[in-house]
C-alpha cells in the first residue's frame, strides 16, 4: 500500500489563500459513524464536514457524547467510518481495511491521550524508541535527542511511567507522537488528567511544536483555556459541527 | 526493542513467569528422564547379557530379548545335546526368576561350573563362589543398593540364604543362586530359561547358529555379540507406547500452563495491546511481541530442565545404585524442541486473540 502525500505550501501567513489552493490535510465529508449497542443503533457522528489545513492547530469542543472522540478515533484510523469520506493526507480511510489503516496510523499519525498510554513496563526512553522500532525505521539518536531537550525530558529517560509525574508522563507521550514525524497529531483531552501548571506546560509545547515546527494538531478538549492555544475552535454538539471559524 | 519489550513484559510478573519456567522444565526434565531411564535400564542390561561372555543365547519360541519376561518351559537336558555341537565349548544352563519383594530384581539360578566355563568366572570383590544349596551371590551395585555384606543372611522368595560372595557387576543378573535351589523354590525342576552357549571362537558362531536351527526349529537363538542392538523400544511390547504416552503427557503439561500464562497475560495487558496498536503495531507485531514472550519463557524453561535431569538422575542414581539413566544430547536437544514447539503453540492462540483486540475497546480498559 503507497500513501500519497499533498503538496503543501509554506505555513506562511502572508501568502493569501487566493493565490495558492491548498490542500486540507485532514477533510470529511459527511462523515457518519454508528455504533450498535445489542439492538441499538448510535449514531455518534451524523454527517461531519470537517477540514484542517497543514499547520493549523484546531481545537474541537462540546459536551460529553457529543461524538469529539468518535471523530478523533476515525481520523485515526482505530475507528472506520460507517458512511462519508475520511481523508487523511488524501489517503481516503474509510476505503481502507484495518490493516491499511493500521500502517497509516504508523506514518502519518502521532497519538496523544487524556491516560497517557504508556507502557508500563518500560522507561520513558523505550516507550519513545518503540514508536520508532514500530516505524520501521531504527532508532535515531539524533532526532531522539531533539525531541527528548525539546520537551524536557533528558534527566527523566530512565525513568518508568509509575515513576513520573503526570505532566512527564504526557511529556513522553506527545515524544513518542512526534517522534517519527507524523503529518498531523491528534490529541484527546491531553490535559484531561493533569493539573493546571502540568497543563499549562503540556498545551504550551503543543503550541511550540506547532509554532516552530508546522505541526498539525487536532486537539479535542471541553476546557475553553485549552482551546485557547489552538488557532482555531470548532464546536461539535450531537454528532454534527455546529460552528466554527471557517478552516480558510 | 521487541526484544527489550519481552523481557521486561516477562519481569515484570515474576511469580507468573517462575511458574511457567517450572511448567516447561517439568516437562523437560520428564521427557529427558523417562527416555533416559528407559534407555539406560535396556542398555545397562543389554551390557550385563553381553557381559556374560557367551557368543548365543537360546530361548524357547517366542521369547522377548528381555529376559525378565521368559518363562522356564525348557528342560535342563537340552544342555548336554547343545554341548555335542560342532564349535560348542561350553553351555550354562539358567533360570530366571523376577521378585518384585524391595523393588523388582531379576534372579539367575546357576550352575556354577558352567556357568563360569561361559562366563569366565565372576571377579570376587569379597567372600567366594557358592559352596551350598542356601549360597547366594551379589554384584556390588545389589549389594549396596539392599546392604548386605558377606556372611550374612539374605532374605529372597521366602526363603533365607547365606550370602557367601560380592562380585563385580556386569554379568547377566544381580543375584545369582544355585540353579537347582531355584528350581525348587519356583516349581521348575529340571527346567530352565534361557542357555548361555560359547563357542571355540566367535566366528563359529554363525556356523552354529546354522545347525542349531534345524533341530531347535522355533526356538529363539540369538547372537550376543551384539545384543544392545536388539534391546530397543520395539522389543518390549508397550514400551513405544509408554513412552510416546509418557512424552505426550508432558508436553500437555507445558502446553496448558503456556496456555493459560499467555491467556491470562493477554487479558492483563489489553491496554497495552491498545496502545500499541494505537502507535501503528501490526497483528503481526503483536503475535511476534507474545511468542517472544513465551519462547522467552521455554527458553529458561528448557535450561531449568535439563539442570533438573542432571540433578535428579544424581539423586536417583544416589538413592537406587542399580538404576541406571542415561541421559543423551540428542535426546536432550529433541525434548528442548518439543517444549519450545509445545510452548509457541500453547501462545499461539492467545496472541491471535490479542491481535485481534479492537484498539478502542483495549485503550479504555481497566
Amino acid at each position: 500500500m503507497t500513501f500519497t502525500t499533498t503538496i503543501r505550501p509554506p505555513a506562511d501567513a502572508s501568502h493569501s489563500t487566493r493565490d495558492l489552493k491548498v490542500e486540507p490535510i485532514v477533510f470529511t465529508e459527511n462523515l457518519w459513524k454508528l455504533y450498535h449497542a445489542g439492538k441499538v443503533e448510535v449514531a455518534a457522528l451524523r454527517g461531519v464536514n470537517f477540514k484542517v489545513l497543514p499547520g493549523e492547530f484546531v481545537s474541537v469542543m462540546g459536551p460529553s457524547g457529543c461524538g469529539k472522540s468518535s471523530l478523533l478515533y476515525v481520523l485515526g484510523g482505530l475507528a472506520k467510518a460507517s458512511r462519508g469520506r475520511v481523508l487523511v493526507d488524501g489517503n481516503d480511510l474509510a476505503a481502507m481495511s484495518d490493516a491499511e489503516r493500521t500502517k497509516l496510523r504508523r506514518f502519518k499519525i502521532g497519538f496523544v491521550f487524556q491516560r497517557f498510554n504508556l507502557l508500563p513496563t518500560l522507561d520513558a526512553r523505550g516507550n519513545i524508541a518503540i514508536a520508532q522500532h514500530i516505524h520501521g525505521d531504527g532508532f535515531d539518536p539524533h532526532r531522539f535527542e531533539v525531541i527528548t531537550k525539546l520537551l524536557g525530558l533528558t534527566d527523566r529517560l530512565k525513568h518508568r511511567p509509575s515513576e513520573m509525574s503526570g505532566g512527564e508522563q504526557q511529556r513522553v507521550a506527545i515524544a513518542r507522537a512526534i517522534i517519527n514525524e507524523p503529518k498531523i497529531i491528534l490529541a484527546d483531552e491531553p490535559t484531561g488528567n493533569l493539573d493546571t501548571q502540568n497543563s499549562e506546560i503540556v498545551l504550551s509545547m503543543l503550541s511550540q511544536l506547532n509554532k516552530e515546527l508546522g505541526q498539525t494538531i487536532v486537539m479535542i478538549t471541553h476546557n475553553p483555556e485549552a482551546a485557547a492555544y489552538s488557532s482555531r475552535v470548532v464546536h461539535m454538539r450531537d454528532g454534527v459541527i455546529v460552528d466554527g471559524t471557517p478552516a480558510n | 526493542m521487541i526484544r527489550q519489550l519481552v523481557v521486561n513484559n516477562v519481569l515484570h510478573r515474576p511469580i507468573r513467569t517462575i511458574v511457567s519456567v517450572i511448567a516447561v522444565g517439568v516437562e523437560v526434565a520428564l521427557v529427558i528422564l523417562i527416555v533416559g531411564l528407559t534407555s539406560g535400564i535396556m542398555k545397562e542390561t543389554a551390557k550385563r547379557i553381553e557381559g556374560i561372555g557367551a557368543d548365543i543365547m537360546l530361548q524357547p519360541p517366542s521369547a522377548s530379548a528381555f529376559l525378565a519376561f521368559s518363562g522356564a518351559p525348557m528342560p535342563v537336558k537340552i544342555a548336554d545335546k547343545l554341548r555335542e555341537l560342532r564349535y560348542v565349548q561350553a553351555v550354562a544352563p539358567v533360570l530366571l526368576q523376577i521378585s518384585s519383594a524391595g523393588g523388582v530384581d531379576i534372579i539367575y539360578g546357576i550352575d556354577p561350573k558352567s556357568f563360569g566355563e561361559v562366563s569366565n568366572g565372576f571377579v570376587f570383590l569379597e567372600g567366594h563362589d557358592m559352596q551350598g544349596p542356601d549360597d547366594i551371590l551379589l554384584d556390588d551395585w545389589a549389594a549396596k543398593a539392599k546392604h548386605a555384606a558377606v556372611n550374612t543372611t539374605f532374605r529372597l522368595l521366602d526363603h533365607d540364604f547365606h550370602v557367601a560372595g560380592i562380585v563385580e557387576h556386569g554379568k547377566g543378573a544381580r543375584m545369582f543362586v544355585p540353579l537347582a535351589t531355584l528350581q525348587d523354590l519356583s516349581g521348575s525342576r529340571d527346567k530352565a530359561s534361557v542357555f548361555f552357549i560359547k563357542c571355540t571362537r566367535q566366528d563359529h558362531t554363525q556356523a552354529v547358529m546354522d545347525e542349531m536351527r534345524p533341530i531347535f526349529a522355533g526356538y529363539q537363538i540369538r547372537p550376543l555379540q551384539d545384543f544392545l542392538s536388539q534391546m530397543t523400544a520395539t522389543s518390549l511390547p508397550g514400551l513405544d507406547a509408554f513412552i510416546d504416552s509418557m512424552i505426550a503427557l508432558a508436553v500437555s503439561i507445558g502446553f496448558l500452563v503456556i496456555l493459560l500464562s499467555m491467556y491470562t497475560t493477554v487479558i492483563e495487558r489489553t491496554r497495552d495491546i491498545g496502545i500499541l496498536k494505537s502507535i501503528g503495531a501490526s497483528k503481526s507485531y503483536i503475535i511476534r511481541a507474545l511468542l517472544g514472550e513465551s519462547a522467552f519463557i521455554c527458553v529458561i524453561g528448557i535450561g531449568v530442565g535439563i539442570a533438573t535431569s542432571y540433578v535428579a538422575r544424581a539423586m536417583f542414581v544416589s538413592s537406587f545404585p542399580t538404576l541406571s539413566i542415561i541421559i543423551t544430547p540428542d535426546w536432550i536437544a529433541r525434548s528442548a524442541v518439543i517444549a519450545l514447539a509445545g510452548g509457541l503453540l500453547g501462545a499461539s492462540y492467545p496472541a491471535w486473540l490479542a491481535s485481534r483486540k479492537d484498539a478502542i475497546e483495549a485503550l479504555s480498559y481497566d
